[in-house]
């Protein structure tokens, strides 16, 4: 009898540890769902760029990585453009990617865009705005700075300044 | 309380640390008790509670916390408390804008004290830490405090010792002391047989001058059942944190579009929005041409992705799964899958158009051809006429460099720009802007951008039959609830364990003949009215005629 109670009330207590542990645990993780926290792995993407061949995060593995989401009806975005190409340009000797992914807009919008700013990095293309909810964005133009072990250095919403887009890559090429 | 150190009865059972009254016989152990002339409290039949201990340990110290009924309301008080403080302005979770900023919100709303609400983090009280660590607190001490109390409770039930002390029978709220003239074992056995037809289980001990007559035992479970029950409900409202069982996100769908329910393996179409409004003759005369509604509703297609659904690279593949149209009130239900109507918004939306090709000059016209918004042919030979698709916007507009824009995604002022060769025309081409609606045509003046192009022809739609619009879109809230059937169980429990414990009353009747006298002691958790009546009953049965309300011993509540 004293060792069944001993017994039981270990069990009990752990339980009640566990559960309420997890549910407590939860409340500090859970407060705005659908974002992205720094540290954790960026949602996983398999879309389609502009030659229409399919590209997914993971052919990005142990690269750095910018994650750029634009729309040809957002003029930040538009305008920072330019600025993403010039550090692309800079930075991918080091290895460094850059991918903007359009906002579920269609073929010739975009590739009409592309070619009259003449940017070289990878453009994709969403679709019915399924990457962009997984991303959790609530508005343009919003990049993320993916470590190369793929989580989240930092996210930026908003246009980007050029030194902008360098400080936030030199942190995740030193990374 | 006292706890005696020596807990040997005098009939020779061994009692547990904390036991009030002998398991066996009755006797209140304690010196104080026995010499008191009180009622006897009995709670839990005076066993013990599992966690007394005379050397608690760290771990006992814990789970004697937990055991502590007086604990247990405070618990409840302070999560009332905290669960009012919730109540005070709206909960941030009550606001479904993407743009909402709950820390601007409240200090404009509601000044310095919305201020101070958002910084308390009391703007998100009930998922708060503190408030779901009471909930925590408050299960672990319904799981202690029952296993604590019911599993003595039921040992001391389950073997209960028929002959008992004097002072336990004397000092139950229901007693009787008096001669029996008839021969003991005979007289026992006939007050048993009285009982039985009232629907007691007697019980008689070897000697026959003993008895137990006990009925509807099962409702002192009852408050265990509830705890049960109230634990399930718990553990199911904590479950809505786990990832994928609470949904509660918003779709919004043009009429014949189907789009995705992301995080969901579902994808809806809406076959259509249309909101009905009450006829005249069926409103009162103060309500006459006010535009009441009757029903707002939306056809809706379920589909289920069954291949290339994580791929936005393939198209993939649906399945239907289920029709419905949806009403206030009246979800689609697929599954734990809810969808149900929530708003919407009557602005058109423009998807195709199929104009003609009309050449000015001659009065000639060729087509139609088909032009959609979204994703159009490059390529048209219409007549005379080839044309090249070389641009396009959505929405139409000149920025502050006086360069063509497109303002968002959706085709509110769509434009096209096409290279046209043909009869009359240059060889490489002439380009012609066109817009399909009308009122963008004056707007951003269509014939001034195309010069002497406007001259000699002309794109141009003719009757709305040839154009394709959705007439609504129709916003519905997607939510799935896998809790809420472990809610529903919960319920059921609590509500079980509550009616075996309102409507039943467990009574118990002791009796012993020593020597021609009888001592009689009864007992119930309440309902003494009936419970006397039973005894008198009985009594009656036997020759003895008393009023049952001479069986009173006072202190009782009932």
């Amino acid at each position: 009898m004293g060792k069944n109670r001993k017994k039981v009330q270990i069990i009990v207590l752990l339980f009640a540890f566990v559960i309420g542990g997890y549910a407590i645990f939860q409340t500090f993780t859970n407060d705005t769902p659908g974002t992205i926290k720094e540290g954790q792995a960026v949602p996983d993407f398999r879309l389609a760029n502009l030659q229409g061949e399919p590209i997914s995060l993971q052919d990005y593995n142990g690269s750095p990585l910018v994650i750029n989401f634009w729309g040809t009806f957002c003029e930040p975005c538009i305008r920072e453009m330019p600025s993403f190409e010039r550090q692309y340009e800079e930075w991918k000797d080091k290895g460094v990617e850059v991918v903007a992914i359009n906002l579920s807009e269609d073929t010739l919008t975009v590739s009409n865009y592309v070619k009259k700013l003449g940017v070289t990095y990878t453009i994709l293309r969403d679709v019915d705005r399924k990457t962009e909810k997984k991303y959790g964005l609530r508005s343009y133009p919003t990049t993320f700075f993916v470590n190369p072990n793929g989580t989240l250095s930092s996210v930026f919403v908003g246009e980007m300044k050029e030194s902008q887009i360098h400080e936030h890559i030199e942190k995740i090429v030193g990374g | 309380m006292l706890l005696p150190v020596n807990s040997k009865c005098e009939c020779g059972h061994q009692n547990a640390v904390g036991t009030v009254l002998c398991e066996a016989c009755g006797k209140p152990l304690e010196e104080q008790l026995m010499k008191s002339n009180e009622p006897l409290e009995m709670r839990y039949d005076g066993v013990a509670r599992r966690s007394q201990k005379a050397n608690p340990d760290f771990l006992d110290k814990i789970w004697n916390f937990f055991s502590s009924v007086k604990i247990a309301i405070y618990l409840i008080i302070i999560t009332f408390l905290g669960a009012m403080l919730g109540t005070i302005f709206p909960q941030a979770s009550t606001f479904i804008s993407a743009t909402f900023n709950p820390k601007v919100y409240y200090s404009e709303q509601y000044g310095l004290a919305g201020e101070i609400y958002y910084f308390l983090g009391l703007h998100n009280t009930y998922s708060s830490w503190w408030f779901i660590t009471l909930l925590v607190m408050i299960g672990t001490s319904l799981v202690i405090c029952s296993i604590d109390r019911v599993l003595p409770l039921y040992r001391a039930l389950n073997k209960q010792q028929i002959r008992k002390h004097h002072a336990f029978l004397k000092r139950q709220k229901a007693t009787y002391s008096g001669q029996v003239t008839d021969e003991p074992v005979q007289w026992t056995k006939q007050y048993g047989e009285a009982l039985k037809k009232k629907g007691y289980k007697v019980h008689i001990d070897e000697s026959g001058t003993a008895l137990l007559a006990e009925k509807n035992r099962f409702s002192r479970w009852g408050p265990y059942i509830n705890h049960i029950g109230l634990i399930l409900f718990l553990l199911a409202v904590l479950a809505r944190s786990i990832p994928d069982w609470n949904v509660d996100t918003y779709v919004s769908i043009t009429d014949g579009d189907t789009v995705p329910i992301v995080g969901t393996n579902y994808y809806v179409k809406s076959d259509g929005f249309s909101m009905e409004l009450y006829d005249n003759d069926e409103l009162p005369i103060e309500l006459k041409d006010s535009g009441r509604v009757k029903t707002f509703k939306t056809d809706v297609v379920l589909y289920e992705c069954a291949a290339n659904c994580g791929d936005d690279f393939l198209q993939p593949e649906l399945q239907e799964v289920k029709q419905h149209t949806i009403l206030v009130n009246d979800p689609l239900r697929y599954k734990e899958l809810k969808l149900h109507q929530f708003d919407f918004n009557l602005t058109p939306r423009i998807n195709a158009v199929s104009p003609m090709i009309i050449n000015k000059e001659t009065g000639e016209s060729y087509g139609p051809f088909h032009l959609t918004m979204v994703d159009p042919e490059l390529y048209y030979e219409v007549g005379p006429y080839s044309m090249e698709l070389i641009d396009k916007y959505m929405d139409f507009s000149i920025n502050s460099e006086g360069e063509p824009i497109t303002l968002s995604s959706s085709p509110n002022a769509p434009a096209f720009i096409f290279n046209i060769k043909g009869p009359n025309l240059a060889e490489d081409g002439e380009m012609f802007m066109y817009f399909p609606l009308e009122k963008d045509k004056v707007r951003f003046s269509q014939d001034t951008i195309n010069r002497e192009l406007a001259n000699k022809l002309e794109i141009k739609v003719d009757g709305m039959e040839n154009v394709d619009f959705s007439a609504a879109t129709t916003y519905l809230n997607v939510r799935i609830d896998k809790a809420v059937k472990f809610l529903w169980i919960g319920a059921f429990f609590s509500m079980l364990g509550l009616i075996m414990g309102t409507y039943w009353q467990h009574r118990r009747i002791w009796l012993r003949i020593d020597d021609n006298q009888l001592t009689l002691g009864a007992h119930t958790n309440k309902n003494w009215f009936g419970l006397r009546a039973d005894a008198a009953y009985a009594l009656k049965r036997c020759g003895i005629e008393l009023d049952p309300k001479s069986l009173d011993n006072g202190g009782h509540k009932g």
